[in-house]
């Protein structure tokens, strides 16, 4: 038998494609610069995460994330005018969530669709140091496994009666926030002997079995990204 | 020095993994700050709550680096989620101080620590530098929040304000530095962990 590598593999985006989307919609969407004069940038971005999940047949991530925004914008538009005190707090709830779930939902789809050899071959590529390339990858494995972990821990002290917000609420914290620091050190040094064994402390240069490359699809939303700048740019200081 | 003095990557692994705990742990201390004085308080509430992982995170710490490139993270990821641009900044910046007052204890004098947290801890104030330097452009994305919400916070927060926040700030970076080493004394060195 036979077994043969095949080196034509590659995702649907590169990585670096989304790290550039990524920061588009951080400025847009989240930090809302351009307001009315992007508006129609503004909803592309809005959308495309939940068409990207589409291609990648998330089927009901795409739908249910699509269902809250929607919800959530609505929502938010019917709660305008001479509101109380709770309803005003609840528009402002809704507000966040519309501005941050499309950027949510790209993070998701990032970290779901980047194998981290992938990430760290684009980056290198790209001349970025291995001080930060390494640690970031780290903090993308990371953020599942402190929040699993910290579920877990949760419910362990709830069965032990340690509930937040008791009279004894220091306690609380500090019964919740040391078996979370350490069990992640220990994950941790599983982690580095894992990469360890990769040999990402050679400090030679790594090869890639992901073929890293730009295809169509990367070069239309690099467009896109660069034309949403551009026309902010001229909305800003041509108008 | 014969110790190998440049950063591998199980230091640098060390850093992702710390820089992931103080994040979520600042994320979830910052969803209260939807309510007008919660957001105010915040400047109080996450030095304290991020100075456990912090002060563990500094026994990890040997070489010249690693506080600087966690707080450039942490100040990137502010960025990345709707905070503003100064935050990465200040982050970088606090960061590369903090990393000299430590390296200066020899990375493992007590004070030196603490006082190397509330430094660094200072990109969470730089998060307020949208209110008050660009009020008029911060509100305007937020008009529908109510006129009572805007008068509220901008009532709490006059330009004066600013220093005082800073001041409370590093106060509560020390306070949680300090509470951080209580704990690891009391937890992880008796557990061999730290």
């Amino acid at each position: 038998m036979e077994y043969r590598l095949n080196r034509d593999v590659h995702s649907f985006l590169d990585p670096r494609t989304k790290l550039l989307l990524l920061f588009t919609s951080s400025v847009f969407v989240v930090g809302n610069a351009g307001e009315k004069w992007m508006f129609v940038f503004y909803w592309i971005l809005v959308y495309l995460p939940v068409l990207l999940l589409f291609i990648e047949k998330e089927w009901k991530a795409g739908l249910i994330s699509i269902a809250i925004y929607v919800g959530s914008y609505f929502a938010q538009t019917a709660l305008q005018n001479d509101l109380t005190a709770i309803e005003s707090v609840l528009a402002l709830m809704l507000y966040i969530i519309t501005k941050i779930l499309p950027t949510v939902i790209l993070a998701r789809y990032i970290v779901k669709t980047t194998k981290v050899s992938e990430f760290l071959a684009a980056m290198n590529r790209m001349h970025v140091t291995d001080k930060l390339t390494i640690p970031i990858s780290v903090i993308f494995r990371f953020f599942p496994t402190v929040a699993e972990e910290s579920r877990a821990i949760n419910n362990a002290m709830r069965m032990r009666g340690i509930e937040m917000g008791a009279k004894k609420s220091t306690e609380a914290v500090e019964y919740r926030m040391v078996p979370l620091i350490a069990s992640c050190s220990i994950i941790g040094e599983e982690l580095s002997a894992a990469a360890m064994t990769r040999g990402l402390d050679v400090g030679k240069r790594r090869s890639c079995i992901w073929k890293i490359r730009f295809g169509i699809f990367d070069w239309i939303i690099i467009t896109l990204c660069v034309t949403c700048f551009i026309w902010w740019g001229i909305g800003r200081f041509f108008i | 020095m014969e110790k190998n003095n440049r950063l591998n990557a199980k230091d640098l692994i060390n850093v992702g993994i710390y820089t992931a705990i103080c994040a979520v742990i600042c994320c979830a201390v910052a969803m209260t700050g939807v309510i007008p004085v919660m957001m105010l308080l915040l400047v109080v509430f996450v030095p304290i709550f991020t100075g456990i992982p912090y002060m563990m995170f500094l026994t990890k710490v040997k070489k010249f680096g690693m506080i600087l490139i966690l707080n450039t993270l942490m100040g990137a990821l502010m960025w990345v989620t709707g905070m503003s641009w100064y935050a990465l900044a200040v982050g970088t910046v606090s960061g590369l101080i903090a990393e000299l007052i430590y390296r200066a204890g020899n990375y493992s004098r007590k004070w030196n620590g603490i006082i190397a947290y509330a430094i660094s801890g200072i990109y969470c104030w730089a998060n307020y530098f949208g209110i008050f330097f660009n009020a008029e452009a911060y509100f305007s994305t937020r008009q529908n929040f109510g006129q009572e919400y805007i008068d509220a916070v901008t009532g709490l927060l006059p330009v004066w304000m600013c220093p005082v926040l800073l001041v409370v700030d590093i106060a509560c970076g020390i306070i949680g530095g300090w509470i951080g080493t209580k704990i690891l004394k009391k937890h992880f060195v008796k557990a061999g962990i730290a």
